[in-house]
């Protein structure tokens, strides 16, 4: 079974790296451009994991995480904040409010894909074999 | 409140920042450039994010030609670089890059008790523009190279001191 992955960021340049970083596993990968439409995304589809941008517009990242933690039915997703502040106190808050782990932008592809890995078992994909012709039914 | 000047040589930290960003994110290396003119630009493209707090206001830009934005943009989606790309990507691209630089400076900021949030990044596009602050602003311009190619950083900055 494929792993889901949510990833809200206002960005789509940092949502097509992501995507590309994940493109060699055996993964879903869902979107969302700010927190209002990541937690709507989030009930929808229930990830297995959430890649989190800090400051977005409409509702930013702390925000997001701060309800997905009151939400009894999402409060159990992991967290993985996405950020380009790597201040101690702004670490020290994100981290108090539940996030399993941070990545500081800017970042490498391993980089995330060895965070998201910690959390989630990552598979690669297998290379598809050549399809048989199928055998006529007797 | 008494706001000590924050030991912090701008210059130095965004200069060493903006490479970490070129050579993590876009793996280019740029150059530094320590005297030289400005760079001129026929068509810019100018990536800003704004910074404020109660002791420190500011913003980041990040000034780039077209063609050189155009390029960077390809690079960050790993297109290849004749790839035909619009102004939404190009935009976008450079306002993260921009963010980048910002949120860095920010988390500098506030490690030196500072605070501050960010905004937003926004593109400014171009052939003849001056982004003019007022005099008691501190003002930093630092020219990078590559590739041949001359690009600008640069910060407005403005400590608070209350006394």
């Amino acid at each position: 079974m494929p792993i889901k992955i949510l990833s809200v960021d206002d960005s789509r340049t940092i949502r097509l790296i992501v995507g590309r970083s994940l493109r060699p596993y055996d993964c879903i990968l869902c979107e969302a451009a700010n927190g209002e439409e990541g937690l709507v995304a989030a009930a929808r589809e229930k990830p297995d994991i959430i890649l989190l941008d800090v400051t977005m517009p409409v509702m930013d990242g702390v925000t997001m995480l701060t309800k997905l933690k009151e939400d009894p039915a999402l409060k159990s997703i992991p967290v993985i904040m996405l950020t380009a502040e790597s201040g101690r106190d702004n670490v020290i808050h994100i981290a108090r409010l539940g996030v399993r782990d941070y990545l500081v932008k800017p970042f490498k592809e391993e980089q995330l894909i060895d965070k998201v890995g910690r959390i989630v078992q990552l598979k690669k994909k297998e290379v598809s074999a050549p399809v048989a012709a199928p055998v006529p039914a007797v | 409140m008494n706001v000590q000047t924050p030991s912090l040589d701008i210059r130095h930290y965004l200069t060493g920042h903006l490479v970490e960003v070129f050579e993590t994110m876009l793996s280019m290396k740029v150059t530094p450039l320590t005297a030289g003119q400005p760079p001129v630009f026929i068509e810019r493209v100018t990536g800003s994010v704004g910074f404020g707090g109660d002791t420190v206001t500011g913003a980041v830009y990040l000034h780039l030609s077209a063609t050189f934005a155009n390029r960077i943009t390809t690079a960050m989606l790993g297109l290849p670089p004749d790839e035909a790309i619009g102004e939404t990507e190009v935009n976008d691209v450079i306002g993260e890059c921009t963010n980048m630089l910002a949120g860095g400076l920010k988390s500098t900021l506030c490690d030196r008790s500072y605070d501050c949030a960010v905004s937003t990044p926004a593109t400014i596009r171009g052939t003849s523009f001056v982004i003019e602050s007022p005099q008691d602003v501190q003002h930093e311009l630092l020219i990078f190279d590559y590739d041949g190619v001359r690009f600008a950083v640069e910060v407005h900055i403005k400590f608070n001191q209350t006394n």
